[in-house]
């Protein structure tokens, strides 16, 4: 038993260094900033209040208090502004430009920590009082801004630490929200996995040439696509086994490399096909920063990681 | 092991927990349902299955339960509220709206609900696949006279609008080769006039 605790700890508190945090911040950074200016045109008309708007924030927001009131929704912040004397569309705008700062801040590591849960909690505000138009990419964000918020920052290349000379402390903390994070894409790659072996569509193919020509994804004419319609059965199962193995080979060294390059090619080809070019992002962002930094170590880096086991 | 190691192993224990539960529901729900390639044996057995999630999430709770509302906000927070069965086990079906404008001159004008950037137009997307799979047919009037709404403050001149909501068709690799095209069947249309009145629904 205490054996078992022993290696439980090892595996979830190992030394680490604040790389990856690194990675995951400006990953992050760059996220927000990419979230917040696709939407700029579009934000008041998206998340306008009653009687405005595409669909309005009413709706979602009443679905959200009957399943709970302490969840965040735009209508705090809206509603804290209009207090002041503002207008909800100058709210609205306030609120974009906050979360814009939001990213700034965290793309430059300053004030990292207090970045990270601006950040978070406007996204969180926005994704849940979008409600009916959030989706994945939406979830991913909440994940990994939950995760940075949490994790023991600045790193070292966060203006925190080289203006304010403010360190990460623990690096055994360090390594434990780094396993939190690869752990969880770990259980959403194999249960995306399993999610899609079990559907007919991805054995014989059908599944990427439907998601492929299917607005608002077609963005390459079907008529390029059915020429590589041999490609789709061998990509489709390809696109399974790889999501399915991923908890498996991404932790072995030795293949780790070539399952993070693959997972990231598939993202990117998503983006690029597909036009989710922020739901790719996302989650290279995520995988890059949980599993990127031990592939080709710098000899600096491997000294630092020596020193602190 | 330290104390602070203790509680952030709580913590992880009980993280992941809710994440494997909300994931194993999800594809349980699937095969429930019949939506997976699985045989007969497997549907009964998650349908006997399915309950257990639900009771682990405090399904079965009032929704004034503390114990649920804690839960619920918890999974909101973290961003693990659902599962991870994106474009699965199928790509689902695609959706369309168009609205009839009327004029009073007799005119009539067709509308699409627009966006300015790809980004937003894969949330009008997501709205859409939303209102598909709506069975609450008030919940899927009341999206849809919103968004009516939102084409009528752009016409104010319309005397009636009518929203039909379709379902794609898309054709597979051998149609496509033999002529076939993306179609659209019928699925509701919505009345709505000026006035306050209850829309009128027509149904596939």
């Amino acid at each position: 038993m205490t054996q078992w605790k022993e290696r439980l700890r090892v595996f979830l508190f190992p030394p680490e260094t604040d790389v990856w945090l690194g990675l995951l911040r400006i990953g992050l950074g760059l996220q927000v900033l990419f979230y917040a200016l696709s939407l700029r045109a579009d934000w008041n008309y998206l998340f306008a209040g009653p009687g405005e708007g595409l669909i309005g924030r009413a709706l979602p927001e009443a679905l959200l208090s009957t399943e709970s009131p302490l969840i965040p929704r735009l209508d705090w912040l809206v509603m804290l502004t209009t207090r002041i004397g503002f207008s909800e569309s100058t709210a609205l705008s306030i609120v974009w430009w906050v979360l814009l700062f939001a990213g700034c801040c965290l793309l430059i590591g300053f004030f990292s920590r207090a970045s990270a849960i601006l950040a978070w909690f406007v996204h969180l505000c926005a994704a849940e009082s979008g409600g009916f138009i959030s989706y994945g990419v939406d979830n991913f964000m909440t994940i990994g801004l939950f995760y940075l918020m949490l994790s023991p920052l600045p790193d070292r290349y966060s203006l925190d630490h080289r203006w304010r000379k403010l360190r990460s402390k623990n690096p055994h903390l360090l390594g434990f929200f780094r396993r939190v994070l690869q752990v969880h894409l770990c259980l959403i790659y194999f249960f995306g996995g399993v999610a899609k072996c079990l559907g007919s569509g991805w054995w014989d193919g059908s599944n990427l040439w439907r998601a492929l020509i299917r607005p608002p994804f077609n963005l390459i004419a079907p008529e390029i696509l059915i020429r590589l319609k041999y490609m789709f059965p061998v990509a489709g199962i390809a696109i399974c086994l790889l999501e399915i193995s991923y908890p498996v080979f991404i932790w072995n060294r030795k293949t780790r490399g070539i399952w993070l390059m693959c997972i990231c090619a598939m993202h990117a080809a998503i983006g690029l096909t597909m036009g989710m070019y922020l739901f790719a992002f996302i989650m290279i962002v995520l995988n890059t920063a949980a599993f990127g930094p031990d592939l080709g170590l710098a000899p600096s880096e491997k000294l630092v990681r020596a020193t602190l086991s | 092991m330290l104390r602070q190691q203790r509680v952030l192993l709580a913590w992880f224990v009980l993280h992941f927990v809710l994440i494997i539960t909300i994931s194993c529901r999800d594809i349980v729900w699937l095969v429930a349902h019949k939506l997976t390639i699985l045989p007969a044996p497997f549907r009964a057995a998650a349908q006997k299955v399915e309950p257990i999630a639900a009771n682990v999430l405090g399904d079965k709770l009032s929704t004034s339960n503390p114990f649920r509302r804690a839960l619920l906000t918890y999974l909101h927070i973290a961003g693990i509220d659902r599962g991870y069965g994106y474009f699965a086990p199928n790509v689902p079906a695609g959706y369309k709206i168009v609205f009839e404008l009327h004029y009073p001159d007799g005119r009539v004008e067709y509308e699409l609900p627009a966006v300015n950037s790809g980004a937003a137009g894969l949330r009008v997307a997501t709205l859409l696949d939303e209102i598909g799979r709506t069975r609450y047919d008030p919940l899927r009037e009341y999206i849809i006279k919103t968004l009516a709404a939102s084409i009528w403050r752009k016409h104010p001149g319309v005397k009636t609008v009518r929203a039909v909501f379709g379902l794609l068709n898309l054709p597979t690799p051998a149609e496509f080769e033999h002529g076939k095209r993306e179609s659209y069947d019928f699925l509701y249309a919505y009345d709505f006039s000026r006035a306050e009145e209850p829309a009128k629904t027509e149904n596939h």
